[in-house]
């Protein structure tokens, strides 16, 4: 089995993926794997032209990325014509070309800029966003301009974060005798993700480029491997929807003629849509957890497998959550890049620079920084209409669960690396037993579960509804489902 | 102190910060430019244990200079850290 599962190691696999023959049939194996997933069209143009051209693989990306980006607008506009929305096009490239570039200079001028902005660059980042934000909210409702600055709105929430680690690699002196064209590849990229940077940036994602047929060969390899797991995790998805939730009809329920535990959504029981005994409920939180983690692998893998087959052989998304053993373990297995992003841009930046004398109150604000900060301010800023619309009344209301998510988040992330780095260094014991494991296993699996409650976005179901469930998953009330 | 006493020195503080379940380190087992995260020695939280470590014993300040994680992720990358830093 593992040496299936490693079959991307194979020497003499590597060999002959780069082979004519071989290049071909990972075309194939690509145009199969990503028929399920949508808006992945520009990969395997991608994959066919950077293997053909490795030396032009980022300015072919690049171009991709253009197309990438067009595309986004169009879906934005409710898949309007292009030449309907070609004017706005042109006018959201030549302004968000503008603030890149910008950026891109910054970055590279970074040892000439003053002092402060030298050592808080994000902060001072996120400074001009929100004035650039305040101006923009000065233009009057239904002009042009006013259009434009949805769009604007709408595509810097995914910009800020690809700047932001643009900026640390201009800190680290790595821009310095590079050009814009270089970093096109990855401010727009052509191998998806959401407005987290999968792959980070400049930095990470150079030191992972294939330089070598043999690099890319196994790079192309261990892409394919992802893909094949995120179809692998697809088709799961779809049999939990049919035989778990019963509110579809795959393959799998239709063989075991239409049997189906009816486990209720989360959000349905915390809208009240449906009833749910108690211990329906516990498995309804269960099967959540579930559920999401394939779900984000699915996409991961995607992303992540995208960019392996373009040659830069990163780390995957997702990898076994499930299994982890401490919460802070998960939260490094669940969601790796939003994870860098919250530990390189508020963790290290905080950690680096509040309580140096006092390493508990030090981790501990660095970790509230990342996990309680950082997690709401990219959730806000992800509400695009909203925040192009300053509606901090409507923001409010929606991000409270997801705060208390947060506030509990970071409090479990601190005490779990508390007590990670009491471990450290101590005498060697036995290694735990299977119960031991399948013990810690269940306690991180259920505080997911439960801080899940408050994670969920659900218009009109705000902080005490979430309370209220809790009560009636320990006995203590109804919450809007009866048993 | 030469690169040889600062690799002493940080292999016995990377004993104190090493995973439970890693085997015993021992001087000169360990290659220079393998990656203690990947290697299993440590996990990714250790890291900052280690930007203490340079903080306390190298007086390696990261504020203005950034931190990049991957610099701290070999034996090698952190004594050229040290030397990089004491000899600017």
């Amino acid at each position: 089995m593992k040496r299936v599962l490693q079959l991307h190691e194979s020497e003499r696999l590597i060999a002959f993926a780069q082979r004519a023959l071989g290049k071909l049939l990972i075309w194939v194996a690509v145009a199969v794997l990503l028929t399920p997933f949508k808006h992945t069209e520009a990969v395997l143009p991608a994959v066919i032209l950077t293997t053909l051209f490795p030396a032009r693989r980022r300015a072919l990306l690049s171009l991709a990325g253009l197309y990438v980006l067009a595309d986004m607008v169009l879906r934005r506009d409710d898949g309007q014509a292009w030449s309907a929305v070609l004017g706005t096009l042109i006018g959201a490239a030549a302004v968000l070309a503008l603030i890149s570039f910008l950026l891109f200079r910054v970055a590279r001028s970074f040892e000439r800029l003053p002092a402060p902005v030298r050592r808080h660059p994000l902060l001072w980042l996120h400074l001009a966003f929100w004035c650039l934000a305040a101006a923009l909210w000065r233009t009057p409702e239904g002009t042009v301009a006013w259009r434009l600055q949805l769009l604007v709105f709408g595509l810097l929430p995914f910009l800020i974060w690809r700047a932001s680690f643009l900026l640390l690699s201009g800190q680290r002196g790595k821009v310095a005798g590079t050009c814009f064209r270089d970093h096109l590849f990855y401010l727009w990229p052509a191998f998806g993700g959401t407005d987290v940077p999968i792959g980070k940036g400049f930095d990470y994602l150079t030191r992972h480029e294939a330089q070598t047929g043999a690099e890319l060969g196994r790079s192309q390899l261990a892409g394919l491997k992802l893909l094949v797991l995120a179809c692998l995790w697809f088709v799961s998805l779809e049999a939990m929807g049919g035989v778990v939730h019963g509110v579809s009809d795959d393959g799998l329920r239709r063989a075991l003629g239409g049997f189906s535990l009816h486990v209720p959504h989360i959000e349905r029981l915390l809208r009240g849509e449906v009833s749910a005994s108690v211990p329906m409920a516990w498995l309804a939180l269960y099967v959540e957890l579930v559920r999401v983690c394939l779900s984000l692998a699915v996409t991961g893998h995607v992303v992540v497998g995208s960019l392996r087959l373009l040659g830069f052989n990163v780390f995957r998304n997702t990898y076994k959550p499930l299994l982890a053993e401490s919460i802070v373990d998960f939260w490094n297995r669940f969601y790796y890049y939003f994870k860098e992003l919250l530990v390189e841009l508020w963790f290290y930046p905080t950690y680096l620079s509040t309580f140096r004398k006092h390493p508990r109150l030090r981790t501990g604000a660095a970790v509230f920084a990342a996990a309680f900060v950082g997690n709401m301010y990219y959730h806000v800023l992800r509400d695009r209409d909203l925040v192009a619309r300053a509606d901090l009344d409507t923001l409010l209301r929606l991000h409270a669960p997801r705060a208390f998510y947060c506030l509990l988040l970071a409090t479990g992330v601190f005490l779990s690396m508390l007590r990670q780095q009491s471990l450290r260094g101590a005498p060697r014991e036995a290694p735990p037993s299977g119960f031991v494991r399948l013990r810690r296993m269940a306690g991180v699996w259920t505080f997911f579960a439960l801080i899940h409650v408050w994670a969920v976005t659900i218009p009109g179901s705000g902080l005490a509804d979430r309370f209220d469930f809790l009560l009636f998953l320990l006995g203590m009330g109804e919450a809007g489902v009866q048993p | 102190m030469s690169r040889d006493a600062h690799k002493a020195d940080l292999i016995r503080f990377l004993r104190t910060i090493q995973r439970l379940d890693a085997p015993a380190l021992e001087d000169g087992a360990l290659d220079e430019h393998t990656s203690l995260v990947d290697s299993g020695l440590i996990d990714s939280l250790a890291v900052i244990q280690i930007v203490s470590y340079l903080e306390e014993a190298h007086g390696i300040d990261f504020r203005t200079a950034g931190l990049d994680p991957e610099n701290l992720r070999t034996v090698a990358g952190i004594l050229d850290l040290i030397q990089l830093r004491r000899a600017g």
